[in-house]
C-alpha cells in the first residue's frame, strides 16, 4: 500500500506526507463529536457523549475537563491519548502559576499542548497522539471569552466556533451558517445543541455541555436542562416546517385559484 | 550534642518463655523542648512481629513507611507472610544500603520466628545505624536511655518468665530507665506478643 | 523574631503568625502573610529560611491544587500532612535541603475533625492539640499546656490565642508587633482580625 512510510518510525513519505499523523487525523475523525462556540461574553463547550452502559458508572466517563480554574478542554479521538495529555496540561497550568505567579493564558496552555502534540510527530521510539482538542476559557484581568483548537500534528488556531470529530464538517457548515457574532448565553447554548443535534440523533441523553461565563465560573447543564432545550429546538423546527407547509398550502391554492381563472372564459 | 539525641526516645526488646515484648517511650523532643507524649517509635509488621525505631523522628517515619512498602512487597511477591528472622536481614540491607549516608535509627526488632518444627519461638534482634545485626537471647535496648536500660535489664531480667512476668519486667525496666533520661519519658507503649496474640498497653509514666 | 502557633478547638484550627520580614538587624516589612491558604480546608503557616519558606510553600499550594484539578477533591489533612513531610525528609538529604518549619491546619470534610500538626525542617512531623513554632514556642507552649482546652469555642480559642500574643509581646526581646491569624473549619478558611 504505502510502502514501508507507514511503519512505527513518523517519516516522510516521498510525496511528502506523514501516514502517521494522517493516521492519527483519521482517529479524530472517528472520535465522538465536539463543539466549542463563543458569545458576547459567555464560550460554550457541547460533546457527544457515548451511551453509557448500564452498570457503568457515569461520572467516570467524561469528555470535558479542567485544566485550571479558568480553562477548559474537550478532545475527540482516542480517549486514553487524551487523558495524557490533559495530564500534562495540568501540570504546566500549575508549573506557571509556580514559576512567575500567574495563571496560564488560553493560548499559551494552547500552544504548550499543541507543541506536545508536535513533537510526537518527530521523536523516535513514539506515535502520535490521537487527539484533537477544543480549548475555551478567559485569560486573567480579560473579559472576552476565548476559543482554541489544536490537532495530532500540533497545529493550533483561534476560532469564533467549531468542531472535531465526527461529522465535524457537517456541524462546521451549519455553524457557519448560523453562528452570530455576540450570542446571548441561552442563544451560544442552544445553538451550540443544535449544531450537535445535526450529528446526534440519540438527542438530549448523549449531550454534554458546558459553559464558562466569566473567569472561573464553570457549569455543566444537566440532563434535565439540556433536554428543555431540545424540546424548545424542536418546537420551533416544529413551528418552521408547519409555516413552510401553510406557505406552501397557500402559495399552490394561489397557483390553483389563477389557473382556474385563466381556464375560465372571460364572461 | 550528637543526632541521635535529637529527639530523644528508647526502646527495649525482652524474650520471656514462648512469649516476646518490646515497649517504648512516647516522647518527641526537640533537644530539650518536648513537642508531644503520643509518639509512638514501635509499629506492627506482621501479627507476630514489631519493629521499634528509636533516633532522629524524621528517619522514624520514613523509615517506618520504607519497611511497610518493602514488607507488602515481599508479602505480595512470596504469597506469605515474612518471618522475623528473614525481616531482620531486610532491615540491616536496607540501613547498610545507606552506609555513607545513614538513617539515624537503631532498630530494635521482636517477633516470634516460625520453627521447623512448626511451633513459635521468641526471636529478638538490634541493629546499630548501619545495619550490624545483634542477635540477643535475652533483651536489647535502644535510644537514649539505653545505658540505663542496661543497667536495669540486667538486674531485673530472668530467663523463662511467663506472659504476665515479661510485662511487668519490660515495664519496670522502661519506666525506671527512662525517669534517669531527661529526653525519654512521658508515657510508654508494651506490645506483649505470643504465639496467638499480641496485647498493647498503654502506660502512664512521670510527666516532667 | 519569627513565631508561629497553633491550636486547635471544637471543630476549628487557629494558626498565628508574626508579620515581620527581617533582614540581619533591619525590620523590612510588616505586613508579610505567612499563612498560606493550601485549599478550601487548609492552612500551613511557615517560618525559617526567608526564600525557602515562601519558595517551599508555593510549590507545595500548586501539587495540593494539581491533585484537587485531577481527582476532582482535594487532599484531606493526614494524606496532605503525609506528603509535606516527605517532600521535607527527602529534601534534608538532597544537595540544597529546604530549612522550613512549619504548622499545618487542616479540617476534614469527610470525618468533620479539626487537624493541626507541627512539622519541621528534617521532616519530624507530629499531629498535636496545640503547637508553636520559633523562640514564642518557649513561652506559649508552657501557656497552652494550662489553657489549652480541645472543646473550647471560637471565642473561647481566640481568647487563649491572645493570651500568647501578648505573653510573647510581653517576654520576647525582639517581640514583633503584629501578628495575623487565620482559622479553619467547616465553613474554610478565613482571617480573623485579633
Amino acid at each position: 500500500m504505502s510502502g514501508s512510510y507507514d511503519r512505527a518510525l513518523t517519516v516522510f513519505s516521498p510525496d511528502g506526507h506523514l501516514f502517521q499523523v494522517e493516521y492519527a487525523s483519521e482517529a479524530v475523525r472517528r472520535g465522538t463529536c465536539a463543539v466549542g462556540l463563543r458569545g458576547k461574553d459567555v464560550v460554550v463547550l457541547g460533546v457527544e457523549k457515548k451511551s453509557i452502559l448500564q452498570l457503568q458508572d457515569p461520572r467516570t466517563v467524561r469528555k470535558v475537563a479542567m485544566l485550571d480554574d479558568h480553562i477548559c478542554i474537550a478532545f475527540a479521538g482516542l480517549t486514553a491519548d487524551g487523558r495524557v495529555l490533559i495530564d500534562k496540561a495540568r501540570i504546566e497550568c500549575q508549573s506557571h502559576r509556580l514559576t512567575v505567579e500567574d495563571p496560564v493564558t488560553v493560548e499559551y496552555i494552547t500552544r504548550h499542548i499543541a507543541t506536545i502534540q508536535q513533537k510526537y510527530t518527530q521523536s523516535g521510539g513514539v506515535r502520535p497522539f490521537g487527539i484533537a482538542t477544543l480549548i475555551v476559557g478567559f485569560d486573567p484581568h480579560d473579559t472576552k471569552p476565548k476559543l482554541y483548537q489544536t490537532e495530532p500534528g500540533g497545529i493550533y488556531s483561534e476560532w469564533k466556533a467549531n468542531a472535531i470529530g465526527r461529522s465535524s464538517k457537517t456541524v462546521r457548515e451549519f455553524l457557519e451558517k448560523n453562528h452570530k457574532d455576540d450570542l446571548s448565553r441561552d442563544d451560544a447554548i442552544k445553538l451550540t445543541v443544535k449544531s450537535l443535534l445535526e450529528v446526534v440523533q440519540t438527542g438530549a441523553k448523549n449531550i454534554e455541555i458546558s459553559v464558562m461565563e466569566s473567569y472561573g465560573k464553570i457549569t455543566s447543564l444537566d440532563l434535565p436542562q439540556i433536554e428543555a432545550i431540545v424540546q424548545e429546538i424542536e418546537r420551533e423546527k416544529e413551528a418552521e416546517a408547519e409555516r413552510k407547509r401553510t406557505r406552501l398550502a397557500a402559495a399552490a391554492a394561489g397557483q390553483a385559484a389563477m389557473s382556474q381563472r385563466a381556464d375560465t372564459p372571460a364572461q | 550534642m550528637s543526632i541521635m539525641q535529637y529527639n530523644g526516645g528508647s526502646v527495649i526488646a525482652m524474650v520471656g518463655k514462648d512469649c516476646v515484648a518490646i515497649a517504648s517511650d512516647l516522647r518527641l523532643g526537640v533537644q530539650s523542648l518536648s513537642i508531644t507524649s503520643d509518639f509512638e517509635k514501635v509499629f506492627p509488621v506482621t501479627d507476630r512481629l514489631f519493629i521499634g525505631l528509636p533516633g532522629l523522628a524524621t528517619d522514624v517515619t520514613t523509615l517506618r513507611e520504607q519497611f511497610r512498602y518493602r514488607v507488602n512487597m515481599y508479602t505480595i511477591k512470596e504469597e506469605r507472610e515474612i518471618e522475623p528472622q528473614t525481616f531482620a536481614q531486610l532491615v540491616s540491607s536496607t540501613l547498610y544500603e545507606r552506609r555513607f549516608g545513614p538513617y539515624f535509627i537503631e532498630p530494635v526488632i521482636a517477633g516470634m520466628q516460625k520453627t521447623p518444627a512448626g511451633g513459635y519461638a521468641p526471636f529478638i534482634a538490634a541493629t546499630d545505624l548501619i545495619g550490624c545485626l545483634n542477635f540477643a537471647k535475652d533483651f536489647v535496648v535502644a535510644g537514649t536511655a539505653s545505658e540505663k536500660l542496661f543497667g536495669v535489664a540486667e538486674g531485673l531480667w530472668e530467663p523463662d518468665m511467663e506472659a504476665e512476668d515479661l510485662f511487668e519486667t519490660i515495664s519496670q525496666t522502661l519506666l525506671n530507665a527512662v525517669d534517669r533520661d531527661a529526653f525519654s519519658g512521658w508515657g510508654a507503649v508494651v506490645h506483649l506478643i505470643t504465639k496467638d496474640q499480641v496485647i498493647t498497653r498503654k502506660l502512664k509514666g512521670r510527666m516532667d | 523574631m519569627e513565631t508561629a502557633f497553633g491550636i486547635t478547638g471544637k471543630g476549628y484550627v487557629l494558626i498565628a503568625s508574626d508579620t515581620t520580614a527581617v533582614h540581619s538587624i533591619v525590620k523590612v516589612k510588616t505586613d508579610v502573610d505567612k499563612i498560606k491558604e493550601l485549599s478550601p480546608f487548609l492552612l500551613m503557616a511557615t517560618s525559617g529560611e526567608p526564600g525557602d519558606t515562601v519558595q517551599f510553600a508555593e510549590y507545595i499550594e500548586r501539587n495540593i491544587r494539581l491533585y484537587h484539578i485531577r481527582n476532582n477533591f482535594p487532599l484531606r489533612p493526614p494524606s496532605a500532612a503525609s506528603w509535606i513531610r516527605r517532600s521535607l525528609a527527602d529534601s534534608l538529604r538532597s544537595r540544597k535541603p529546604y530549612s522550613v518549619n512549619l504548622l499545618l491546619g487542616g479540617y476534614d470534610v469527610s470525618t468533620y475533625k479539626p487537624h493541626l500538626y507541627w512539622m519541621d525542617y528534617l521532616g519530624t512531623l507530629a499531629e498535636v492539640p496545640f503547637a508553636a513554632h520559633g523562640y514564642g514556642s518557649y513561652f506559649t507552649l508552657s501557656l497552652l499546656d494550662k489553657y489549652h482546652d480541645p472543646e473550647a469555642t471560637v471565642e473561647e480559642g481566640l481568647a487563649t490565642l491572645k493570651r500568647c500574643i501578648d505573653e510573647v509581646s510581653k517576654r520576647l526581646v525582639v517581640s514583633p508587633d503584629r501578628f495575623k491569624v487565620k482559622i479553619v473549619d467547616k465553613d474554610g478558611v478565613r482571617e480573623i482580625e485579633v
